[in-house]
């Protein structure tokens, strides 16, 4: 049946949480009381990406894009647009600064900049409908392969497109087939790591989410090049909504025999297995992943042997990361040529970053490599809240370093960003503000990564939390001469004498804050101040009696009772009693709470 | 205590922990007593084939060092022995050592190993005990079907684990050592698996688990104050439940959901973009929805 409008129904994540599926709900009500159910058909979606803007609901063809919805706004909505035929412009997206609506996505800098690969059918299919994926090209370039190439044509192909690992390391998945291909051993067997460890990125949920099928397309297209029968999906068990989503995916595969025996009457046998993981950073890992599917302690193991000699149960293994699998049925589709056309000399393709923290337009981007961290922040991020000041951004999550404001036209490509003392990681780009202490966010990661750190290594295990300690003792006030050289010191032996990725990458949010923000921890140390009143043993919290009004709210929001006086009188704030938490100065509508 | 070395001492235990006690002690010129209970020193080391976390040879250090312990002219093994009582104060002690008997002559013995194995009733030494753990019914009820379910795969310990976990809201100690002893998995084993993960809880846990997300966007957007709004809101510290087990406040790194940060949540539900005075009034309806049910 054709309908004359589709309402695309973002039901990623980010949006469930924001009620998207109550939305949905009560849309297809409301076009079935308004006798519209036979023209208008109501698609739920993937994460689109937008997820400072959830509920989304984008109406196709039109392209017109709707945010913030709330359930009220349903039946004027359906009644408005889908029936009398008005777009209504209050529910639109707005440009922070601006007063026009801005009516379709096109238009809008968050998508109008971004060039889709990876991230190709977002908003555009049902993640739980295969037809929907088969529409959209969907496994052809499967087809492609087992009817056209050998397993040299792929590798080839993949080789000359220039793609690589895009979860962080970046190697060159075609060299890395080829190793897997080539290395003695069967069965063999294809993983796809869908563990996002790093706080601050979830493009992997979001790919698995919106369109599993990709994945699991670029799996299949892998295990043909490699000559493995069997595949896991290694994915965080935070992820609910993904796996079932996945979950779905690999039945609906298997019952259109594109996974199984003799799929596609062509002789080639894959099969792929969900495999959950339990909440373990260091997982991501590769070797530690494959101990962790094997269920013996996910400890990280020597390399070499690599993987794709010795990998899951002693057998050649290749892993790579969603995003790359994902990008795997284009390259095939649409010739390594066109895919080695975008991007930068080393680095091809695009990358998806998630674009978080102090930022306006929060969400997911995928931009081709070698663009400007302006044109992300600025031209698709839509710069900074509240008119503060741009400080940095922290990019590649515990392994990545902080780019500074003065780098913000540095070209993103992995050789770019590792020069800087940062690196691409998962992806992870989280904005901060000057509102942001430097020495409190390298504080962060060092607990992140010494609470994650397996302890197999002595130098990750306790390198890690004697640089936490360190750290702790200059926010709060006792650092001492020397520290910031110790830091830089231990830094680069826990660099040095790691074994995996963890340790080696562990130092990297501390010695790059120490290279760009040195005077933000010498003002710690030597002046026993947090300029960015982040640090809680280093600032006070006062109220000015010139503009308080004794509104009271201070008083009755306050969980220590710290706040005294009468009511049309200044407070004041007692300072054995404060726990400095900050509520005072949040409630205050008077702006009267100064922080020193 | 000067350069003057009088008295003696008794090392309780001849692990590598007690050996090498003994030997400093022993060079530093005391008269060292070394006290085992199984008939040969050398302890757990002895038994393992690398060393945390440097993956030496255990063997590498240990042999050396209990070779010296042997020859010492300080030191006395007394192995196959117990201590009994222990009287006096610092500097004076009288001990009673329990010595099982051996039923060889040590004085003669040269440890060739010829009686061992010409011995023809072989029987275990020591004989381990197996006990086998009797689960409620209502407990193996829930439990069987996951193992069954599980039996048969390569790598099956997690997923196992999950589901109890799932099921149990955490993982009850007699039903870890069911699981050891159907699977045939050390309990040790099974130790190392559940708190090498954060997702396993090893402590009972409240009716609505509450979440705060100390992701890196959430971080930087104020989760930290989150955290202590809820504490105060709960009286409880994270990681810990309420007395009356209706919450347990926990931290995750990331749900995924940086768009909305800061973000918790509780049980399924996610709250996003959150301030911290935001945090009374979400505590206040969860604990007003278990007022009426209990109601």
């Amino acid at each position: 049946m054709a309908y004359r409008t589709h309402l695309m129904v973002c039901t990623g994540t980010a949006c469930v949480s924001c009620g998207s599926f109550n939305i949905k709900k009560l849309l297809e009500e409301e076009i079935k009381k308004q006798g519209l159910d036979k023209e208008v058909l109501v698609v739920g979606t993937g994460c689109q990406g937008f997820c400072a803007k959830g509920p989304i609901v984008v109406v196709q063809p039109e392209d017109i894009f709707y945010q913030l919805l709330s359930p009220e706004d349903i039946p004027y909505l359906v009644e408005e647009h889908f029936l009398k035929g008005r777009p209504v412009k209050k529910m639109m997206y707005t440009p922070p600064g601006e007063k026009i609506q801005i009516p379709t996505v096109s238009e809008i800098g968050f998508f109008s900049k971004q060039r889709l690969i990876a991230l190709r059918n977002k908003g555009l299919i049902d993640a739980e409908k295969i037809d929907d994926y088969i529409g959209r090209d969907g496994y052809n370039a499967l087809i492609k392969v087992l009817t056209s190439m050998t397993s040299e044509d792929i590798i080839k192909e993949i080789k000359n497109s220039g793609l690589r690992g895009r979860g962080g390391a970046g190697f060159p998945t075609g060299l890395k087939w080829e190793i897997c291909k080539n290395s003695k051993g069967n069965p063999k067997y294809i993983i796809c790591n869908a563990d996002e460890g790093d706080p601050g990125a979830y493009m992997d949920r979001s790919i698995v989410e919106s369109d599993p099928h990709a994945v699991i397309e670029g799996m299949l297209i892998g295990a043909k090049a490699i000559g493995a029968q069997e595949g896991f999906v290694y994915i965080r068990s935070e992820y609910p909504l993904a796996i079932h989503r996945l979950e779905i995916a690999i039945e609906q595969a298997r019952e259109y025999g594109l996974l199984g025996k003799d799929i596609l009457d062509k002789g080639f046998d894959f099969d792929l297995q969900i495999k959950q993981g339990a909440g373990a950073f260091v997982c991501g890992e590769e070797t530690s992943l494959i101990h962790s599917i094997e269920g013996i302690s996910p400890e990280p193991s020597q390399r070499p042997p690599f993987p794709a000699e010795s990998g899951l149960w002693g057998q050649p293994t290749n892993i790579n990361n969603v995003q790359t699998w994902a990008n795997v049925p284009r390259i095939i589709l649409r010739g390594a040529d066109w895919f080695a056309g975008i991007g930068t000399e080393k680095s091809k393709g695009t990358k998806v970053f998630s674009l978080v923290g102090k930022i306006n337009n929060t969400g997911l981007v995928e931009v081709p490599m070698g663009i400007t961290l302006r044109e992300i922040i600025y031209d698709i991020g839509g710069g900074i809240p509240g008119g503060k000041k741009f400080k940095g951004v922290q990019i590649g999550g515990p392994s990545g370093g902080v780019v500074p404001a003065s780098l913000i036209d540095l070209p993103v490509d992995y050789e770019k960003l590792t020069e800087v003392g940062s690196m691409m990681g998962s992806g992870g780009m989280v904005v901060v503000d000057e509102d942001t202490c430097m020495v409190d966010l390298a504080k962060y990661f060092l607990d992140f990564t010494s609470d994650e750190s397996c302890g197999k290594c002595v130098s990750c295990r306790e390198g890690s939390s004697a640089m936490l300690e360190i750290l702790t003792r200059i926010t709060e006030g006792k650092g001492k001469e020397g520290d910031i050289e110790f830091l830089e010191e231990l830094g680069q032996a826990v660099k040095d004498a790691s074994q995996c990725g963890l340790g080696q990458t562990l130092p990297n949010p501390v010695l790059s804050t120490i290279a760009n923000f040195r005077d933000e921890y010498e003002a710690h140390i030597k002046d026993k101040k947090c300029p960015a009143h982040v640090c809680k043993a280093l600032i006070n919290f006062h109220i000015d009696p010139d503009k308080c009004t004794g509104c009271t709210v201070c008083a009755k929001n306050c969980p220590a009772d710290a706040i005294s006086g009468n009511r049309k009188e200044p407070h004041i704030i007692d300072q054995d009693k404060c726990i400095k938490c900050g509520i005072c100065y949040t409630v205050c509508k008077f702006d009267s709470i100064n922080v020193e | 205590m000067g350069n003057k070395k009088v008295g003696s001492v008794l090392v309780v235990g001849a692990g590598i922990a007690g050996i090498q006690s003994s030997l400093d002690l022993a060079n530093s010129g005391f008269k060292v007593y070394l006290l085992e209970q199984t008939p040969a020193i050398g302890g757990t080391m002895a038994q393992l084939d690398k060393t945390f976390p440097t993956n030496d040879c255990a063997m590498c250090i240990l042999s050396p060092k209990l070779v010296d312990c042997g020859r010492h002219p300080n030191i006395e093994i007394i192995t196959n022995a117990e201590l009994g009582k222990v009287v006096g104060k610092a500097g004076n002690f009288k001990v009673e050592v329990k010595k099982k008997p051996r039923y060889v002559d040590e004085d003669k013995c040269t440890g060739c190993a010829a009686c061992t194995q010409n011995c023809p009733v072989s029987i275990a030494l020591y004989p381990v005990e197996k006990i086998y753990i009797k689960l409620k019914d209502e407990d193996l009820k829930i439990v069987k079907p996951i193992l069954e379910k599980y039996r048969d795969q390569k790598g099956n310990l997690l997923p196992i684990l999950q589901q109890i976990n799932k099921e149990f809201r955490y993982l009850p100690e007699d039903i870890l050592r069911y699981v050891s002893d159907e699977l045939d998995i050390h309990l040790a084993d099974i130790y190392n698996i559940v708190t090498f993960y954060n997702a396993f809880n090893l402590e009972p846990r409240g009716k609505h688990i509450i979440t705060a997300c100390i992701g890196t966007a959430c971080h930087v957007q104020g989760a930290p104050g989150l955290i202590a709004a809820l504490e105060v809101e709960l009286g409880i510290k994270v990681g810990q439940t309420t007395k009356d087990m209706n919450f347990t406040l926990e931290t995750a790194r990331c749900f995924g959901c940086c768009g909305l940060a800061p973000v918790i949540t509780v049980d399924e539900d996610v709250h996003g973009k959150l301030k911290r005075a935001d945090i009374p009034g979400i505590v206040r309806h969860y604990k007003l929805m278990e007022e009426k049910q209990d109601a």
